[in-house]
């Protein structure tokens, strides 16, 4: 089963608790140390009142019932009654106080960690899945701030429930609280030992429990497949086993942890024993008082449940301190690309590109460009053809500085581009994706994207360039139309056209395009194609180009392969060569007609 | 259905009741005893915990009177002794709970994996895989948190209160009496409350899911928001969902503050109040001391567990709803496999008759109207026409994927109903224009369809003759390789090899292709091809074809169009009837006649720019 897990696996969990994780989370609390101390304040008040209330109990049998004293019992009673009224305010705060820095906790890290990833630089995403970075931001910092507001507060009110009954206990007769205090260790060490324990078998149930889950999703998934082989009874087999391995620990942890509360149970009960023993013969001789009894029989309660709690939070600090060492990895992710101090902003990019001798690698010893040199005139259009992986996209993200040169150099106006701000290059790029990428939201809030400051006459003036303005206003709620989560609700060619506005707003001074392959309807092809040319005049373009059209204009067309330019020239004269242009043309041109012939058809 | 050894056999499907409650009780069928002494075993130890509780009255009233000799040991003896018991038959309960349910829980587990293989395609065509997963994994667990815990602690908590109050009773009517007044008050406000709290936890979730979608949107957008510099306006709107989130936090914890200690305030005021009637009792002596112990004691396990009561009974009816979601699931009709003939493949021969066939999907619309047709042993039939035109749904009813409503469709001449769905899906082979690989070994993949072991030899041979074997050789870890794993993708054309070399292990009589290579180049088209008429041979095959050069190479062609067959015969006779056949065929023609065209107009163009240059 292991094979089945990689390096991102959720549950990689340290023992060894580290002093600088500790201080760093210490460190998200100090903002916050009013409430906290706030907390810790009223929480004793708390604490101090429960134990006070059993006393009171005490002294109602011993000065009230025993006595046979009705006004000293009434007046025991009346304290008792306000003393409850002091406690509701009590928890009231605690709970307020411990609640609040919890969402404050929460907030902090939810805020930092997102703020942290928006500067790292596009190489950290692609090769950390998406899931894993979700769970940074989303579950961990929930157990983080879970652990350091009520798992603190359990803990503390814990050793508070502990230390005060043992003061009111030793107050009443110190000889029996030796002897009760001596199962104390006893039952620590149990406590500790059987949390751990117990732990390790719930990670093993949860983690075989999202494997049986992504086994339905598969079998779901392709359940046509699953019937056209009749493998039902052997998949069935499978899971059963699958299955039954889950009942085993399962049920195993499920044990385990029945066991937990009655033998620290029957460890206090050697202590109850001890206390009617000893505490009776105590009464016969007049050394103690019922009361006293009743009363050392509440406060034994009290120091077992915060027991019980402490090995709790015990349980979840393990889990939180690696959260919070995952949180930390992340926010100590350097980005690989930044600013140099002295970087600057020209002011604009309309100047020459110049790739000089670059070699570019995403992993070590598998080099996707090497010795690449190219020119791109200021105003230039140029189509990059090729196959799938022949570095098409690269080229592009190398000019946007998503990724810099392993080696080599690229200047922009004759400038090494890494002395320039990425603020300055990134400001003047404007980029149409394959599978644009819109945000939900309305489609004005899409192509608002470009330029923050536009006007909506602008926003609709971007979208007429960019040919987008018809298909928006035939739509039931125009510009405000909803675009669904990743513009789900829109076709693929309806997000291009967005995508270009978006664009065409943003007045780049370089445009990049990815045309997208998948099938576009005619009419919007053609719309696509106008909003395109519209983009590109007068700008440095660049387009990894699929569509006949976009490559034929062109003033240059690079056919990409392995990592280098196999042709380069106007299409009559890669035409002429018949090399791979040429077949690529073909392929292409015999593609699209099926494509249109089709439409013909049906 | 699956033998096991773990619990008894129980067709869940005979369980199902509209009554949610009666459902989740016929769940437990088989188990109920184990589960029963779990419970019994809970009562037991609220038993010995209650007479601890009345031994100290006797302990107060004789033990520590003045001048009495009774040994004390006894009654620390007694104690121990009893705490003993306590806890042993908390842990057999806690045990047995968690056996029975986790019993019932996999047998839940299998019938619903098993149960949803074999839903019918009607079904699949309709679920959101989704939906699905949900409902078999987070609702069954929600079934399982309630028979392990809840539906036990309910228990738990009923008899503590039963066998407590009892003994209440017992002790003194009228201080029983009123010691429970606060408990239907807390009852109610429990309800009430956890019902809001419910309420506005599921709006924090919500807000939650918009924090994480913002989040999601801005990882997989990464690019965009690089490209136009948006850092910042991303930041000011994921805090505007993490501020949302946190106001929805403070009100569910104001929710908190409030319920517990007013809570606090009914139970500890309920106590105090029990405490000064039985102290003035004592005092004019209508009780003992002793009782009144009993009395402080035991009052604190009728009214702490009852406050949790109302917690318990809210987050309860979560399961009913888990059940109900569950129960839609198991409610619908499985294929039936097994009825009916299933000769061995060696007596098939593959001759397939449609006579006058018609089939709609579950919107009712006809997809199929009347089609005819003879398919003899070994022939291959093409099937042409545009898109929606019902090529897909005649070989869907091949292996009785969908039962058609009219006419009749032969196998050999027997009926085709009257053959199981399983025997029919074992002599036909599919291979898909986008075929599904499973997240296993590239060699488990390949041997998908064969019911026995098989060589590695086997496998090698198959994966040659579909021309996949070297690319497999080529990865790390060969054909151990995992699909999908650690970004061992498989191209499209890589991925209809493979399912080609799955379909030639499984050795089917019967083959349905559905040819499509447009997102290949031209050299692997033709080793694709070469490896599809090696499949082909010695089956009766049907293709869904795209390409003219498959279609000119069958026996028979169909052209279909809106269901129904306009055309039949072998390419030389179509092509020289007046048709959409010729249509079909003259625009093929045409693009091979265009791309010439244009290639020597570049040409002629680029030579004649090339003259006035010179």
């Amino acid at each position: 089963m292991s094979e089945y897990y990689d390096e991102f696996q959720e549950e990689k969990f340290n023992t060894q608790i580290n002093t600088t994780t500790i201080r760093r989370i210490a460190q998200l609390v100090l903002p916050y140390k009013k409430l906290l101390a706030g907390f810790m304040v009223f929480l004793a008040l708390a604490s101090i009142l429960d134990a006070t209330f059993t006393y009171l109990s005490k002294l109602m049998i011993d000065e009230g019932i025993i006595a046979g004293d009705v006004e000293r019992l009434t007046e025991l009673v009346f304290i008792y009654g306000v003393l409850i009224f002091v406690q509701t305010i009590n928890v009231f705060s605690f709970i307020t106080m411990t609640g609040t820095l919890r969402e404050r906790i929460n907030y902090d890290l939810h805020r930092k960690t997102f703020n942290h990833l928006q500067t790292l630089s596009l190489d950290y995403f692609n090769k950390t899945p998406i899931g894993w970075i979700m769970s940074r931001v989303t579950s961990d910092p929930n157990r983080v701030a879970d652990f350091m507001s009520w798992g603190l507060l359990d803990a503390s009110w814990g050793v508070l429930g502990v230390s005060i009954s043992v003061v009111f206990m030793l107050y009443i007769n110190w000889k029996m609280t030796i002897i009760v205090m001596c199962i104390l260790p006893i039952i620590i060490v149990v406590a500790m030992k059987f949390r751990r324990l117990i732990i390790a078998e719930f990670r093993k149930v949860r983690r075989m429990t999202s494997y049986l889950t992504s086994v339905y999703e598969e079998n779901i998934t392709g359940v046509r497949v699953v019937k056209a082989f009749t493998r039902e009874q052997k998949n069935l087999a499978e899971f059963d086993e699958k299955a039954s391995e889950l009942y085993h620990a399962s049920y195993r942890a499920e044990w385990l942890s029945a066991l937990f509360l009655p033998l620290v149970q029957l460890i206090s009960a050697f202590a109850l024993g001890a206390i009617i023993w000893y505490g009776g013969w105590q009464v016969r001789a007049g050394g103690m008082t019922i009361g006293d009894i009743q009363a050392f029989i509440s406060y034994l309660v009290f120091i077992l449940f915060p027991i019980y709690e402490m090995s709790r939070v015990y349980a979840k600090m393990q889990e939180s301190i690696a959260s919070a060492e995952r949180i930390f990895s992340l926010w100590d992710t350097k980005p690989t690309i930044s600013d140099k101090p002295e970087a600057f902003d020209p002011g604009t990019l309309r100047a020459d590109i110049k790739f000089e001798d670059v070699d570019f690698q995403y992993d070590a010893g598998n080099p996707v460009l090497k010795d690449f040199n190219l020119y791109i005139k200021r105003g230039e259009t140029i189509a990059l053809v090729g196959p799938t992986g022949a570095g098409k996209s690269t080229i592009v993200k190398l000019i946007c500085r998503f990724y810099e040169p392993t080696n080599g150099m690229i200047r922009i106006g004759g400038t090494d581009y890494t002395d320039l701000s990425l603020h300055a290059i990134h400001s003047r790029i404007g980029m149409v994706l394959q599978t644009p990428h819109l945000f939900s939201g309305t489609i004005r809030e899409n192509i608002h994207y470009g330029r923050l400051d536009a006007t909506d006459a602008e926003i609709e003036e971007a979208s007429k360039l960019a040919h987008a303005h018809d298909f928006i206003t035939a739509l039931e709620n125009g510009y405000d139309t909803e675009v669904g989560e990743g513009g789900s609700l829109l076709s693929v060619g309806q997000k291009q056209l967005i995508s270009l506005a978006r664009a065409v707003l943003a007045d780049p001074d370089i445009f990049i395009m990815d045309e997208a392959t998948s099938s576009v309807d005619t009419v919007t092809e053609s719309l696509i194609q106008k909003g395109m040319e519209t983009l590109m005049a007068g700008r440095t373009s660049l387009v990894i180009a699929h569509r006949l059209s976009t490559i034929k204009q062109a003033d240059r067309i690079m056919v990409i392969d392995n990592g280098g330019i196999s042709e380069m020239g106007t299409h009559a004269d890669l035409i002429r060569e018949k090399g791979h242009y040429y077949s690529l043309y073909t392929n292409q041109f015999r593609e699209e007609l099926a494509h249109q012939y089709d439409a013909v058809l049906v | 259905m699956i033998e096991s050894k773990i619990y008894p056999a129980l067709d869940l499907k005979k369980t199902i009741s509209s009554n949610r409650w009666k459902g989740l009780w016929n769940l437990m069928a088989g188990l109920r005893i184990t589960y029963f002494i779990a419970v019994i075993s809970i009562a037991i130890s609220a038993l010995a915990k209650t007479l601890t509780y009345l031994i100290i009255r006797d302990f107060a009233d004789n033990a520590l009177a003045k001048g009495s000799n009774m040994p004390i040991y006894y009654f620390a003896l007694a104690f121990v002794g009893l705490a003993f018991i306590e806890g042993v038959f908390t842990f057999v309960s806690g045990c047995l709970a968690a056996l029975s349910t986790e019993k019932i829980i996999l047998r839940l587990r299998n019938y619903l994996f098993d149960h949803i293989q074999r839903l019918p395609f009607r079904y699949h065509d309709k679920a959101q895989t989704g939906e699905l997963i949900q409902r078999v994994s987070s609702d069954v667990d929600t079934i399982r948190l309630f028979l392990k815990d809840q539906a036990k602690e309910v228990g738990r908590i009923s008899l503590l209160f039963g066998i407590n109050f009892i003994a209440l009773l017992a002790l003194n009517v009228k201080l029983s009496l009123l010691s429970i007044i606060i408990i239907p008050f807390n009852l109610v406000l429990a309800l009430i409350f956890f019902k809001k709290m419910g309420d506005i936890f599921e709006e924090y979730q919500k807000k939650e899911a918009i924090l994480s979608t913002a989040l999601q949107e801005n990882l997989s957008g990464v690019q965009v928001v690089k490209a136009f510099a948006r850092q910042e306006f991303e930041m000011d709107k994921f805090d505007k969902a993490n501020n949302d989130l946190f106001m929805q936090g403070k009100r569910l914890v104001m929710m908190h503050a409030v319920y517990w200690p007013i809570t606090d305030l009914f139970c500890i005021g309920q106590m105090l109040f029990s405490f000064y009637m039985g102290a003035m009792m004592t005092i004019q002596g209508e009780i003992t001391l002793g009782t009144y112990l009993v009395f402080i004691n035991l009052i604190g396990w009728i009214i702490w567990p009852m406050r949790n009561l109302g917690r318990l009974l809210a987050d309860a009816s979560r399961a009913l709803v888990s059940y109900q979601r569950v129960a839609e699931i198991i409610n619908e009709e499985q294929e039936t496999l097994r009825n009916g003939k299933s000769p061995s493949v060696e007596m098939i021969k593959g001759d397939i008759a449609f006579n006058h066939v018609s089939f709609a999907y579950n919107n009712g619309t006809s997809v199929l109207n009347n089609v005819s047709f003879h398919a003899k042993p070994g022939q291959v039939i093409a099937l042409v026409g545009p898109t929606g035109s019902g090529k897909t749904s005649v070989v869907r009813l091949l292996p009785r994927f969908y039962d058609y409503f009219e006419g009749n469709l032969t196998l050999d001449g027997n009926d085709l109903r009257d053959y199981a769905p399983h025997a029919l899906r074992h002599y036909i082979g599919i291979v898909e224009q986008e075929p599904f690989l499973f997240s296993r070994s590239i060699r488990d993949n390949i041997t998908y369809g064969v019911g026995h072991d098989v060589t590695d030899e086997e496998v090698e041979t198959a994966a040659q003759a579909a021309a996949i074997h070297d690319v497999i050789r080529g990865m790390p870890n060969g054909y151990k390789t995992i699909v999908g794993e650690r970004g061992v993708t498989l191209s499209g054309g890589q991925k209809q090899r493979v399912a080609i070399a799955r379909a030639l292990l499984k050795d089917p009589k019967i083959l349905i292709l559905d040819d499509s290579t447009s997102s290949v180049d031209t050299e692997t088209e033709v080793v694709i091809q070469a490896a599809l008429d090696k499949l082909m041979q010695g089956r009766t095959t049907f293709v869904i074809a795209h390409r003219i050069q498959t279609v000119m190479r069958a026996d028979r062609i169909l052209v279909l169009k809106e269901g129904q067959i306009i055309q039949e015969g072998t390419h030389h006779e179509l092509v020289k009837e007046n048709g959409l056949y010729q249509k079909i065929y003259g625009l093929q023609a045409k693009i091979d006649e265009e791309v010439k065209c244009e290639v020597s107009y570049t040409n002629g163009r680029f030579h004649s720019n090339g003259k006035t240059r010179e």
